[in-house]
């Protein structure tokens, strides 16, 4: 079973009474600022207040940590590449045929470690943005934020079909299973897999079309509309103000230097 | 309802369809419904009856399709199937296909949406077809956290909350569990009482006497058409269709070889009721039943008449001559 980044919705938290609109818009631009960070100490901010929000959401911890795992393991490579390749300032350790390998100093390994805060703080944002509303009200959210209707329907069946394919999936995995298929790191394993991944396609290409039948026949003209009802109240917009206005004392004290030049890598 | 009866829900006329592979789906298909008359569609596996359906509302056509099908008396034109749901709406026979949105409630707002319904009118009817089906309250849920049954339901709520004329099912009672099987068929019946004019896919022969005035049997093309119970007598086009008659009929023909008195065999529970209480009042308060001598070959003789594989090797007797029959 996919499991569901939404899983927390239910409880209640500041975060989640937050208009679901304001909140993504209000999140996204601190994500996008955090992104667009070029020193160490303002992303290690960013990453305290990202902390801060993710606590004040009451989503458990543990569930962030596990998710953030891969995104880890997905950028630690960046410590090792980073500080040991070379754009020409390095200073040369070895030669492997055509690749070289040089040091270029403690400067970027500090690079490298914003890159990796910069990656994790965005992910832990996700968590406060999306994982304190059901998904399909930030799918409506989408819709009352008049984001292009073909890209709202997009969200909508990816989210909607995800399911139900990881359902079908697990079925031809349990029939494969039953009749003693077992996973082994062989041809025939591979083979076999990739028959069955082939025939979710056909399965997946069949649903699409009865759906769209269904959908054909409920009316359906090019375009989805919901019922919903969003208000924003005073709190709501507060909210929405100390996250944008944070986000823009990032970009500030970026712009201005703040913290003097040491941490930044303006020059890359 | 009365006043309207008289007008024509669907016409089909001469309807011939080929899947894009060769394989000729339907053909030289025609039956016209009455408005308020309540019918059953069966046939076997593969015999068209979905890509019929399909059909009704111009979801699938082709040149040879053209005209030929006609919505309370306008022909359906393929470039206005949105316009369609108002006239007729179309149950689809897996609830997944068309709970495709991400509360049940968007799913039941769909179609009013969709048709151009006041956002005031679509709020009450998703409530009152939510209520219909028996799932009121029901509004905020997940559909795909829903049961077989409550899907099952919860598709029908989506179609009853465009308020069509006409209501198309694909196999309503498939795959539930005998309660859930009891429920929907309260709703249809609950449809039928209410006038809507209902076309019902089914391969559940006990659930069509309670359901429908009328069986069409299509095997491709129209095998038969007539009220429940004349294609229910007619046991050899259904048999060779690959079908059968209700189990109570089937029953009282058993009986009728232990000489129970039945001129006309009951349909269904109600019918088998009403059947036995007048046999008892006309035989002094008792039925009579005995063993004669050839009581025991007239029962063979009216149970192999409905099983298939007795049918088919009844059959391959004939084919294949005295000879062989007898090993069996």
């Amino acid at each position: 079973m996919i499991s569901e980044i939404d899983r927390y919705a239910g409880i209640s938290s500041p975060i989640h009474r937050w208009d679901p609109r304001l909140k993504l818009v209000s999140i996204f631009a601190l994500i996008f600022s955090v992104i667009l960070l070029y020193n160490l100490q303002l992303v290690v901010t960013g990453m305290v207040f990202a902390i801060i929000l993710t606590c004040i959401s009451k989503i458990p911890f543990p569930f962030v940590l596990s998710r953030m795992k891969l995104v880890f393991i997905f950028v630690i490579p960046f410590f090792i590449i980073i500080p040991f390749t070379v754009i020409g300032d390095g200073v040369e350790i070895a030669r492997f045929g055509g690749i070289t390998m040089s040091y270029r100093g403690i400067e970027y390994v500090k690079f490298a470690a914003m890159i990796v805060l910069k990656a994790l703080t965005a992910v832990m944002l996700i968590f406060p943005m999306i994982g304190t509303s059901r998904m399909d009200i930030t799918i409506k959210a989408l819709e009352g934020l008049h984001l292009p209707n073909k890209l709202v329907q997009m969200f909508a069946f990816t989210y909607r079909y995800i399911f139900v394919l990881d359902d079908e999936f697990m079925r031809m995995d349990r029939s494969l299973a039953s009749r003693g298929f077992k996973r082994r790191g062989n041809l025939y394993t591979l083979t076999t897999i990739s028959k069955a991944i082939a025939m979710l396609f056909v399965k997946s290409y069949e649903r699409a079309d009865r759906v769209f039948y269904a959908m054909r026949s409920k009316g359906y003209a090019g375009t989805v509309a919901t019922l919903h009802e969003f208000h924003a109240g005073r709190q709501d917009w507060i909210n929405a103000a100390v996250v944008v206005g944070f986000a823009l004392l990032l970009q500030v004290a970026a712009t201005f230097d703040a913290f003097g030049t040491s941490g930044t890598f303006g020059g890359l | 309802m009365a006043a309207t009866s008289t007008e024509t829900a669907i016409r089909v006329s001469d309807l011939n369809y080929t899947y894009p592979d060769g394989t000729v789906a339907l053909e030289q298909v025609s039956f016209e419904i009455e408005r308020g008359e309540s019918v059953a569609l069966v046939g076997p596996n593969g015999a068209g009856k979905s890509t019929l359906l399909l059909h009704l509302n111009g979801i699938l056509h082709s040149r040879k399709s053209r005209g030929a099908i006609e919505i309370l008396g306008e022909p359906v034109d393929p470039k206005k199937v949105h316009k369609m749901p108002k006239k007729i709406g179309i149950v689809f026979q897996d609830p997944d296909d068309m709970l495709f949105m991400p509360l049940l409630c968007d799913d039941v707002a769909f179609g009013p949406i969709n048709l151009g319904v006041e956002k005031v009118d679509v709020k009450q009817r998703v409530k009152d077809s939510l209520e219909r089906v028996g799932l009121a309250g029901y509004e905020n849920r997940v559909s795909h956290h829903l049961s077989g049954g409550e899907k099952k339901r919860a598709a029908i709520a989506t179609v009853l909350s465009m308020e069509p004329e006409i209501i198309a099912m694909d196999e309503p009672t498939a795959n539930l569990d005998p309660k859930s099987r009891a429920e929907l068929i309260d709703i249809l019946k609950t449809l039928k009482n209410e006038g809507k004019t209902l076309i019902i896919v089914t391969h559940d022969v006990n659930a069509i006497p309670e359901l429908a005035d009328r069986v069409i049997v299509l095997n491709r093309t129209v095998v038969a058409d007539g009220t429940t119970r004349e294609v229910f007598s007619d046991t050899e086009t259904l048999l060779a269709a690959g079908l059968e008659v209700p189990t109570i009929m089937q029953f009282f023909e058993v009986m009728q070889a232990f000489g129970y008195p039945c001129k006309v065999l009951p349909l269904s529970i109600e019918g088998a009721v009403s059947n036995l209480t007048e046999t008892i009042e006309n035989g002094d308060g008792h039925i009579h039943l005995h063993i004669h001598e050839h009581t025991h070959s007239e029962v063979d003789l009216a149970r192999s008449k409905y099983q298939h594989h007795h049918h088919a090797a009844r059959m391959r007797d004939i084919h294949s001559g005295p000879g062989t029959g007898a090993a069996h």
